[in-house]
């Protein structure tokens, strides 16, 4: 019961704050806001009793990915662009595309409306653990690249250009 | 010894390549003796070969060949394998072409010691000097006629090359192109004989050639058309009539260089290939008589041509093709071994008489007889042994030229009585030009006081050679004639049946009484040399002088040589003619009508091709453009590409809304 | 009113359809990546719920979305990365304005 109510608590504070992701004008705000739909999707992780991916999703997206989109936002920040409009004409469309979109997913959603949790979680980091070290450790040891790569073309793009042309 | 004949043109070949790729070039380069080292090894050889097969210790005609190319082919369905070898093929006449050629460039080589010595490209001449004794020596000993071609073509290259030597000068080079054309021009001749013998003998083999031609495989047409073709490449190479016109013009060459090329590699090459496929003019009357006539016209034209120069070495130019006349006779009537043995008596004393006359020009720098007499004095030894060759060459007894000469005047008189009457006057003009030349040179006063002044006897390495050829031509006919030790040595090769079988053949006529003959020919060439003595011996010769204005036209036309240089040039300019009326033929004629008229309509062509294109296919391709760009190009873009990512991304999310929503 | 694999899933249904809306509206580039890091979320929802409820026994889910995390994070350093270069050489911050890849 506890479980259910934390559920539908987390995933209002998930949606809402989405939807004002999407739609505020204020970017830091929207920031701010992601931030805060991703913690609540940690808190979803947690009903699950997906321990370690609720660890990793405070670590990483919470403390990571969305501080970084503050710091990026304030790096380019421009007060002008507080009163503009941030959402472009296309919306209605999208609006519909999404709809649509939903109602799809929602058929196929329905079909496990039956389907309980069969048992109580069991704390998965011990078995995590042993997987991410036995049988994928070679996607393991290649995401560990991909994250290189990343982290240098990061460092490439971002470089200034010699002669100072910005 | 003999199995090692094949190093006899191989080395002097090598060292020529040493001494022009290796060697130093300098005044003092030491490259010469390599050269003389190389010829000496050579002729070392080929005395021990003549040696072995004198004392019976080797058989000649020696023969080895090794494969050269061997190919496939199909002959009338029959298919079979071409072997083409090449090797030596030694008989008497060719050991003893070995031994000349070998002696007279080992000596003319040592000669050129002192005659070339300060010249700035003294190495040079020696490779060139190398080059061209190999190149002859090659002829001599191959048995493959498509070698003696190569050898014969190579031999023409180095005289080129050596006549034009001196090519800073004015003149060389035109006479090396004068003689290297005119020799070729020859050499077309051979060329057709070598491809006739191919057709018909379907060998290059002399000794298989022999054998077809002996058992009368080849049809009589071909092989006076080979027997023609052969005579003219040796009219070309050995300077008969009507090709000897570059012989004189060689003068221009270093004068060992003329003592070599008409003592021993040049000239003597043509005379060599005839006799070398006497079989050939012995299965052809025809070209046996075409040999006799051209040798004879050839001998009594040079023999008058040399009454008139005052060039010294014309003279001996114009002797040495009258000599090749004889010899050339000589074989026509079927006196093969008269042939050779004046062929080798003859190049002893020529090449004394022009090494002398290049010992001469050395002392007084110049050509010119009217500038020297009374060098007798000056140059005793040179006088000496140049008044020897010119015994010699004017066949007074004891000397080699006579003994040889005799022997060709009695084959002839078998043959023809009316040539040997042409001969004999040829034979006595030799005596008188031979000693006006001696006379003009040594006796009577100086005439240009200030250079016989200067002149000196030359230095050894000069007068060494000329007291060996000397020796030569004072007992070489003796030694051979007797016993008829050389008959019986080059009648060894296998072609002295054939030979006898003509001689005898063609004695219908009475025999001559060689003691008749050769006592009126010594007092007949006695007369003559004393008529010249008077014209030209003494210190007064004015007698010469009105001797020519009297008969000025006569030696006019002596000078010009019988008009043939005037011939070859009008041969050229109508050459030139016939050029100049194909090049109008050709520019006014073709190119208008062929060439412009079928461009004109090439270009009409064109132009409907043109037409059609523009109006049809242009515009079929042009609808195809526009189609694409101003109705579907341009629609579509205003569409979707207008570089908005997002609208993209929206396409995408349709796809995938229908996608989730459609199934 | 126990909890169903249904309510996971439309839970992520929901959060992926906000961020695909996000994706086509929003003008900054910066609010398309927040948008697309909502739709990773939904998806690792999705993989932790299957997990759950359908396999039980495993990890292999949970597995999957921490990859999708870490690529994630990759992504969104490089995406970062590129929108301050555009930023600093051309001035531009909306969607609208960039379009070199107009034909």
């Amino acid at each position: 019961m506890i479980t259910a109510i934390a559920f539908y608590l987390m995933a209002a504070v998930a949606l809402v704050s989405a939807v004002l992701v999407v739609t505020l004008r204020n970017t830091v705000h929207c920031a701010l806001f992601l931030g805060l739909s991703l913690a609540a999707v940690a808190g979803v992780f947690g009903t699950l009793g997906a321990d370690f991916l609720f660890a990793s999703q405070i670590l990483i997206y919470v403390g990571g990915i969305a501080v970084l989109m503050i710091f990026a936002v304030m790096l380019m920040g421009r007060t002008a662009d507080l009163t503009l409009r941030q959402v472009n004409q296309e919306w209605l469309a999208a609006l519909l595309v999404c709809a649509i979109t939903a109602a799809g997913l929602w058929r196929t959603a329905k079909a496990y409306l039956g389907t309980a949790a069969a048992s109580a979680p069991a704390p998965a980091t011990k078995a995590l653990g042993r997987l991410m070290l036995g049988d994928y450790v070679i996607p393991f040891e290649l995401i560990s690249l991909v994250l290189l790569a990343a982290l240098l073309g990061a460092v490439f793009f971002t470089k200034k250009e010699e002669g100072g042309k910005t | 010894m003999i199995e090692h004949v094949w190093l006899v043109p191989l080395l002097p070949l090598a060292a020529s390549l040493v001494i022009l790729f290796f060697g130093r070039e300098g005044e003092h380069s030491k490259m010469p003796y390599l050269g003389i080292a190389a010829i000496g090894a050579g002729l070392w050889i080929s005395l021990r070969i003549i040696f072995d097969a004198a004392l019976g210790r080797a058989v000649l005609p020696y023969e080895a060949d090794w494969t050269w190319y061997s190919f496939a082919a199909d002959l009338g369905g029959r298919p079979f394998i071409f072997d083409m070898r090449a090797g030596v093929l030694i008989d008497g006449a060719a050991a003893v072409m070995l031994a000349v050629v070998c002696l007279v460039s080992l000596l003319v080589q040592v000669y050129s010691l002192g005659y070339m010595h300060g010249d700035p490209r003294f190495k040079r001449y020696y490779a060139y000097l190398s080059f061209f004794t190999a190149s002859m020596l090659g002829l001599v000993v191959s048995n493959n006629l498509i070698v003696v071609f190569a050898a014969w073509e190579l031999v023409g290259v180095s005289s080129y090359l050596l006549i034009g030597f001196w090519f800073e000068k004015e003149a060389p080079p035109y006479a090396a192109k004068k003689a290297f054309i005119t020799t070729k021009l020859g050499d077309l001749g051979f060329f057709l004989a070598l491809l006739l013998t191919f057709a018909y003998a379907g060998t290059y083999n002399l000794t298989r050639l022999k054998e077809l031609v002996g058992m009368g495989y080849l049809p009589p047409l071909a092989l006076t058309l080979i027997g023609l073709g052969l005579l003219s490449g040796a009219a070309g190479k050995s300077a008969q009539a009507p090709l000897f016109i570059w012989l004189p013009d060689a003068m221009e060459g270093p004068t060992p260089v003329s003592a070599l090329i008409h003592a021993a590699t040049m000239v003597a090459a043509g005379i060599y290939l005839v006799a070398r496929c006497y079989f050939v003019f012995l299965a052809s009357p025809f070209a046996m008589e075409a040999v006799a006539w051209t040798g004879l016209v050839t001998a009594f034209l040079a023999g008058t041509m040399a009454l008139v120069p005052y060039d010294i070495k014309r003279v001996l130019a114009f002797s040495t093709v009258s000599q090749l006349g004889f010899m050339m006779a000589a074989l026509g009537v079927g006196g093969y071994t008269a042939g050779l043995f004046h062929l080798t008596t003859h190049a002893f004393f020529k090449a004394l008489l022009f090494l002398c006359a290049g010992s001469v020009i050395h002392a007084v720098h110049t050509n010119d007889m009217r500038s020297m007499g009374g060098l007798s004095k000056r140059m005793p030894l040179t006088f000496t042994t140049m008044a020897i060759g010119s015994a010699a060459l004017a066949g007074i007894p004891p000397f080699a030229g006579f003994f040889s000469k005799d022997m060709i005047l009695e084959k002839v008189f078998e043959h023809s009585p009316a040539m040997f009457a042409l001969l004999v006057l040829t034979a006595c003009l030799t005596a008188f030009y031979t000693f006006r030349m001696l006379f003009m040179t040594f006796l009577g006063e100086a005439r240009d006081r200030e250079r016989v002044a200067h002149a000196e006897e030359s230095g050894s390495a000069m007068t060494v050679p000329l007291l060996i050829l000397a020796g030569l031509a004072v007992v070489s006919g003796w030694l051979l004639q007797h016993g008829h030790a050389f008959a019986s040595f080059v009648g060894s090769g296998a072609a002295e049946a054939g030979a006898h079988a003509a001689e005898t053949a063609g004695s219908g006529a009475h025999g001559l009484n060689p003691m008749v003959l050769a006592v009126g020919m010594t007092a007949a060439a006695m007369a003559l040399i004393a008529l010249a003595y008077s014209l030209y011996g003494g210190p007064d010769q004015s007698r010469a002088g009105r001797l020519k204005e009297r008969f000025l036209p006569v030696f006019n036309l002596l000078e010009n040589r019988w008009g043939f240089d005037a011939f070859f040039l009008a041969l050229v300019d109508a050459a030139d003619r016939l050029a100049e009326l194909c090049r109008w033929a050709d520019t006014e004629v073709i190119d208008k009508i062929f060439v412009d008229g079928w461009g004109l309509l090439t270009r009409i062509a064109a132009e409907i091709s043109h037409l059609f294109d523009a109006l049809f296919v242009d515009q079929a391709v042009d609808g195809c453009g526009w189609l694409s760009r101003d109705v579907a190009g341009r629609g579509l873009r205003s569409l979707v590409a207008r570089g908005q990512v997002q609208e993209y991304l929206l396409y995408l999310a349709v796809g995938v809304s229908l996608f989730a929503i459609l199934r | 009113m126990t909890l169903t694999l249904a309510h996971y899933l439309a839970l992520g249904a929901g959060l992926f359809v906000i961020g695909i809306f996000g994706a086509l509206t929003r003008r900054s580039v910066i609010g398309i990546l927040m948008s697309i890091e909502l739709m990773f979320n939904a998806a690792n929802i999705n993989l932790a719920a299957f997990n759950r409820f359908l396999h039980p026994e495993g990890v292999t889910g949970q597995a999957f979305a921490l990859f999708i995390m870490t690529v994630a994070a990759a992504e969104v350093v490089v995406g970062l990365a590129l929108v301050l270069a555009i930023y600093r050489r051309w001035d531009k911050v909306y969607m609208e304005k960039i379009d070199i890849l107009r034909g």
